[in-house]
C-alpha cells in the first residue's frame, strides 16, 4: 500500500516538474524567437516609469476617525484598492468594501433599498450609477464638493460625480501600420483601405456607449450605415477591449477601437510591446470620453460626514493624480497637468460624452442596431 | 419502535417541505419581478428577441450534453474498470476541468489558438500556419464540453467503483469483447449515474454566461445579462422563460428516469477490483485519454502558465505578478478552501433526505423539490443571488443573517442543490433495500441501520456529490460577489478582478493556485473515499 502511495507521489512530482520544464521551454522560445520581451532592456525614453513616484494624498477635512463606511465598488480592487487604503490611513476611518460588477451591484442596491449596508457606490460606467439616480436612490452632493468637476462629468441632479475618465481611441500595431494612414475621424474606418484591419468589440459596454453617442449625434440611420459599413469591411470582432489590445500587439489584427488605458497598461506589463494609441480629432465621435462615478446612497442615515469625506478624498488632487500615475486614466479635474504619454483630453466644449438619461432608452436600440448590422 | 420510525419519517417530510419552499425562492422572485415590471409578453412571444436565443440555448445545451455524456462515461469506465495505465493519476486529474471558470477557460483557449498565440508558436516549426479560431456555436460547444464533462464523469466513476464486477467477469468468460462487455453489462448498470450527470451538464449549459459571452453565441442567458440594467422587463421575462424551460426539461427527465435505478433490484456488491484487460487497446485508450485531457486541462493550464511567465519577465519592476500580494493570495486560498468544503458537506447533508425519499419512497414532494433544485441550477448565478438577497431581507432576523457566512452557504445550497441531489440519488440507488431489510429483521434501529449500512454503501457516490459541489463553489462568481460577507475575498473573485484589469499574469497565478487547491481537495475529500472499492 505504502509503495503504491509512494509511486503515486513520485509520479505526481515528476509530472509537475515536466509541466514546469515545458513552460520554461515555451518561455525561452517566446523570448528568443517571437521577440515579445527583447525590448525590456531598452526602454523607450518617452515611456513613463510604470511604478511611478508614490502618490500621496493629504486629507484636511473634519475628523471622521473611528467612523465606518461601507463601499460597494464596481471598480476593481486592483484599480482603487490602494487609494481606499490611503483614505483609511490618512483619516482613521474604517472602510469595508464589496467589489463586484457595477451593474450587478446597482441591482443589488436597488433590491436592498433603504436597508442597504452600502453608504457609497463607485461605478465603472456612467450607466450603472445613473440608473440608481433615476431610481431615486442617491443623495444630492453638496455643491462645494463637486464644483471643480466639469458639468459634463457629473450627474444632472448633482447626485454623483465622475472620478476618472476614459477616452475612446484607435489602438494600432506600430510595426504593421504607418502613422500617416491613420484617419482623423472614426467615420473613415469604413473605407476600403481599412478592410479586415480594424477590430471591434460589439458586446463591450464602452463600445455600445460609443455607438449610443453616435446615434444621438448623427441619428439612427447613419449610425446603422456606419455599423453595416464596418461589418461589410470584414472588421474582426473580439469579446472585449483587452482581447483586442492583445491581438493588436500580437500582430493578429492591425488596429482596434478601444478605451485608451488598455494599451498604456499593457505597456506597463510588457514594455516595448509594438502598440500605440491613435487619437481621433478632439471633437470627433471616436474621441468620446466616458467616466467612472461615485455617489452617496440615500439610506435614511442623516450622518453622512464620512461618506462625504470619502468623496472629497477621491476628488482631491492627490487621488486624481493617482489615476494617471497608476491606472492610466484621466483625472476628471481638467485643469490638472497630465504626463505626456496621456495625451490631453478634449476641451470641455469639444468633449463628446454621454449621460444615462439619454442612454436609458438608448441601449436596447443600440444593441438592436449592432445585431442588425451583420457582425460575425 | 414503530412510533420512533414514524417520527423519523415525519421529520424527514417536514425537512423536505422546508427545503422545497426554499428552492422555490428564485422562481418566486422572478414571478414577483415579472408582475412588478410587467414585460409585454404578447410582444415578446411574437418576436425573435425571445425565440432565437431560446432556440440557441436549447441547441447548445443538447449538443453539449450529448458530447459530455459520451466523454464522461468513457473516461469513467476507463479509469474505474480497466487496466488503463496511470489510473490513479487520471482519477485525480479527470474531475479538475470542472473547476476552471468558463470565462477563464474560454479566454485561455481563445488566446491559445489565436494568431501569434502559444499554439502557433509551438506548431509553426512543424509547418502549421492556419489554426481554427474559437467562436460562435462550435466554439461554445467545444469549450463547454471540455469543462462540463466531469458532471457525468464523477457520478459515473463513483457508481462503477461500487458496482459488483461478477457480471462483467461472467460476460468476459463467455468471450465477450471489452466493447461488448461495456455495452451490455456496464452501461445499463451505470445508466442512472450517466443520465443524472448529463442533466447537470444540460442545466449548467443553460445557465452559463462566461463562455457564450466571450465566444459571442446569443443564448437566453446572454440576453438576460445584456438587458439586466437597461431593459429590466425583458431581462426578467427571459429569466422566467429560462426557468420554465428548465422546469419542463427536468420534469421530463424524471419520467424517462423512472425505469432506471431501482434499489429494490440492486444486488449486494460481492466482488470489486477485477479489471477489464484492454489488451492491445490499452495504449490506444491511454492516447485517447491523454489527448482529451490535453485540451480540457493541459491546454488551459499552459495558457495560464504562459501568462504567468510573461509576467515574470518583469522581475525587478514593481508591476504585474511581481507586485502580487502573496499574503492576500494565501488568505483567498484559505477562505476558498474552507467555504467550499463547508458548502459541499452542508449541501449534501441538506439534500440527502430529498434524494432518499425520492428514490426509496417515491415521495412526490421530494421529487418536486428535486425539480425546483434543477430549475435553480439552470438560472444564471446572478439571478439566484438577487433572489437570495430579495428573500433574505424579508426574513425575520434579516439584520443578523444578511451578508453572513450561513446565508452564503445557504445560497450555494440553493444554487447547487441539484448537483448534490442528482449524485445523491445515484448514491441512494446503490444501497440495496434487502440489506436494510435484513438489518431490520436482526433488530437494528433505524438510525443505526442508516449509519452502519446505508451510509457506508453510499459513501463513494455521496463523495462524488460533494466533489461536484465543491468544485462548483470554488469557481462560483456572482453569488460570491453579491452575497458573501463584505470584505471576504475568494480565489474566484481574485481571478475575475485580475482578468478584468488585464493583469493576465496575476490571473494565471491565481487560476493555477485554484486548480492546484481543488486537485488537492478532490483527492483528500473525494478520491480517497473510493478506496474501499479500489483496494488492491
Amino acid at each position: 500500500m505504502s509503495s503504491v502511495r509512494f509511486r503515486f507521489a513520485f509520479s505526481l512530482i515528476v509530472g509537475v516538474a515536466l509541466v514546469l520544464g515545458a513552460l520554461f521551454g515555451v518561455r525561452s522560445i517566446l523570448i528568443n524567437d517571437v521577440g515579445y520581451f527583447e525590448t525590456r532592456n531598452s526602454p523607450d525614453s518617452d515611456e513613463p516609469e510604470a511604478s511611478g513616484p508614490d502618490f500621496e494624498v493629504i486629507y484636511s477635512g473634519p475628523s471622521i476617525e473611528g467612523q465606518s463606511i461601507t463601499v460597494y465598488s464596481g471598480r476593481n480592487e486592483a484599480l482603487i484598492g490602494p487609494l481606499i487604503q490611503q483614505f483609511v490611513e490618512s483619516t482613521g476611518a474604517d472602510v469595508e468594501v464589496r467589489y463586484g460588477n457595477s451593474t450587478d451591484l446597482a441591482l443589488l442596491i436597488e433590491i436592498e433599498g433603504q436597508s442597504t449596508p452600502a453608504d457609497v457606490f463607485i461605478s465603472q460606467s456612467p450607466g450603472a450609477i445613473e440608473y440608481l439616480s433615476t431610481e431615486g436612490l442617491l443623495t444630492p452632493l453638496p455643491n462645494e464638493l463637486i464644483e471643480a468637476v466639469p458639468a459634463i462629468f457629473k450627474g444632472e441632479g448633482g447626485d454623483w460625480a465622475g472620478l476618472s475618465g476614459r477616452r475612446r481611441v484607435l489602438v494600432y500595431n506600430t510595426e504593421l501600420v504607418d502613422v500617416e494612414e491613420l484617419p482623423s475621424s472614426v467615420l473613415e474606418l469604413t473605407d476600403a483601405r481599412f478592410a479586415g484591419r480594424v477590430a471591434i468589440a460589439p458586446g463591450n459596454s464602452s463600445f455600445q456607449d460609443f455607438v449610443t453617442l453616435m446615434r444621438l449625434e448623427i441619428g439612427d440611420d447613419p449610425t446603422l450605415a456606419w455599423l453595416e459599413g464596418m461589418a461589410a469591411n470584414n472588421s474582426p470582432t473580439y469579446a472585449k477591449n483587452s482581447a483586442i489590445v492583445d491581438a493588436v500587439v500580437r500582430g493578429e489584427v492591425d488596429m482596434g477601437l478601444v478605451n485608451h488605458y488598455y494599451m498604456l497598461r499593457y505597456r506597463d506589463e510588457s514594455p516595448g510591446a509594438p502598440g500605440d494609441n491613435h487619437l481621433f480629432a478632439d471633437d470627433d465621435l471616436g474621441s468620446a470620453v466616458l467616466v467612472t462615478g461615485v455617489g452617496i446612497l440615500d439610506d435614511g442615515d442623516l450622518n453622512d460626514a464620512a461618506p462625504k469625506a470619502f468623496i472629497e478624498f477621491m476628488l482631491s488632487e492627490g487621488a486624481q493624480e493617482y489615476y494617471f500615475k497608476k491606472t492610466r486614466e484621466y483625472p476628471v479635474k481638467l485643469h490638472l497637468a497630465v504626463p505626456a504619454f496621456l495625451h490631453p483630453l478634449p476641451s470641455e466644449e469639444d468633449a463628446q460624452t454621454l449621460h444615462f438619461t439619454e442612454l436609458a432608452d438608448g441601449l436596447a436600440g443600440t444593441q438592436d442596431l449592432i445585431d442588425r448590422s451583420g457582425f460575425r | 419502535m414503530k412510533t420512533a420510525s414514524g417520527v423519523f419519517r415525519r421529520l424527514q417530510g417536514f425537512w423536505i417541505l422546508l427545503v422545497g419552499l426554499a428552492f422555490l425562492g428564485p422562481l418566486g422572485y422572478l414571478i414577483y419581478e415579472n408582475i412588478r415590471l410587467r414585460p409585454d409578453f404578447a410582444e415578446l412571444l411574437g418576436s425573435n428577441r425571445l425565440w432565437r436565443p431560446l432556440g440557441n440555448s436549447l441547441l447548445l445545451a443538447t449538443t453539449v450534453t450529448a458530447s459530455a455524456m459520451v466523454v464522461g462515461t468513457a473516461l469513467a469506465w476507463l479509469v474505474a474498470r480497466t487496466d488503463l495505465p496511470g489510473r490513479r493519476a487520471w482519477a485525480v486529474l479527470a474531475p479538475l476541468p470542472l473547476v476552471i471558470p468558463s470565462f477563464v477557460g474560454a479566454t485561455a483557449l481563445i488566446a491559445l489558438l489565436a494568431r501569434g498565440g502559444l499554439a502557433e508558436s509551438l506548431l509553426s516549426p512543424l509547418g502549421v500556419s492556419e489554426l481554427p479560431q474559437l467562436a460562435g456555436f462550435w466554439g461554445a460547444w467545444l469549450t463547454l464540453t471540455l469543462f462540463t464533462y466531469p458532471y457525468v464523469y464523477l457520478p459515473t466513476y463513483a457508481r462503477l467503483l461500487s458496482l459488483d464486477s461478477s457480471k462483467e467477469e461472467a460476460a468476459r468468460m463467455l468471450g465477450r469483447r471489452p466493447t461488448s462487455v461495456f455495452a451490455t453489462v456496464v452501461l445499463p448498470s451505470a445508466w442512472h449515474a450517466i443520465t443524472a450527470g448529463s442533466l447537470l451538464v444540460f442545466l449548467y449549459t443553460l445557465s452559463d454566461f462566461g463562455a457564450v459571452d466571450l465566444l459571442r453565441y446569443e443564448t437566453l442567458t446572454r440576453s438576460i445579462f445584456t438587458n439586466r440594467l437597461f431593459d429590466r422587463p425583458t431581462s426578467v421575462a427571459h429569466a422566467l422563460v429560462l426557468g420554465l424551460a428548465a422546469l419542463v426539461v427536468v420534469a421530463g427527465e424524471r419520467r424517462l428516469q423512472r425505469r432506471a435505478g431501482d434499489p429494490a433490484k440492486e444486488e449486494a456488491p460481492r466482488r470489486f477490483g477485477q479489471m477489464q484487460a484492454l489488451g492491445r487497446l490499452r495504449w490506444a485508450a491511454l492516447g485517447g485519454v491523454a489527448a482529451f485531457m490535453l485540451f480540457s486541462l493541459a491546454a488551459p493550464l499552459a495558457s495560464l502558465g504562459f501568462w504567468m511567465m510573461r509576467g515574470l519577465v518583469n522581475l525587478g519592476r514593481d508591476v504585474g505578478v511581481v507586485a502580487m500580494d502573496l499574503s492576500s493570495l494565501a488568505q483567498a486560498t484559505l477562505s476558498t478552501v474552507l467555504v467550499s468544503a463547508t458548502a459541499a458537506v452542508v449541501c449534501v447533508a441538506v439534500v440527502l433526505p430529498v434524494a432518499w425519499q425520492s428514490i426509496r419512497n417515491r415521495s412526490s414532494l421530494a421529487k418536486a423539490t428535486g425539480v425546483l433544485a434543477g430549475v435553480n441550477f439552470a438560472l444564471p448565478g446572478v439571478v439566484v443571488a438577487l433572489a437570495l438577497v430579495f428573500w433574505a431581507l424579508r426574513m425575520p432576523f434579516s439584520e443578523q443573517i444578511y451578508q453572513s457566512y450561513p446565508l452564503l452557504i445557504g445560497g450555494y445550497v440553493l444554487l447547487f442543490g441539484s448537483q448534490a441531489n442528482q449524485a445523491a440519488q445515484v448514491a441512494v440507488t446503490t444501497a440495496p433495500v434487502r440489506f436494510t431489510e435484513a438489518a431490520r429483521m436482526l433488530g437494528a434501529r433505524r438510525i443505526r441501520r442508516f449509519v452502519s449500512i446505508e451510509l457506508l454503501l453510499m459513501t463513494p457516490s455521496l463523495a462524488a456529490a460533494g466533489g461536484i459541489v465543491l468544485l462548483s463553489v470554488m469557481k462560483e462568481l456572482p453569488l460570491t460577489l453579491l452575497a458573501a460577507p463584505t470584505g471576504l475575498s475568494m480565489l474566484s473573485s481574485e481571478i475575475w478582478d485580475s482578468t478584468e484589469t488585464l493583469s493576465l499574469a496575476q490571473a494565471g497565478v491565481e487560476s493555477l493556485v485554484l486548480v492546484a487547491a481543488s486537485g488537492l481537495l478532490t483527492w483528500l475529500l473525494v478520491i480517497r473515499r473510493y478506496r474501499f472499492g479500489h483496494s488492491t
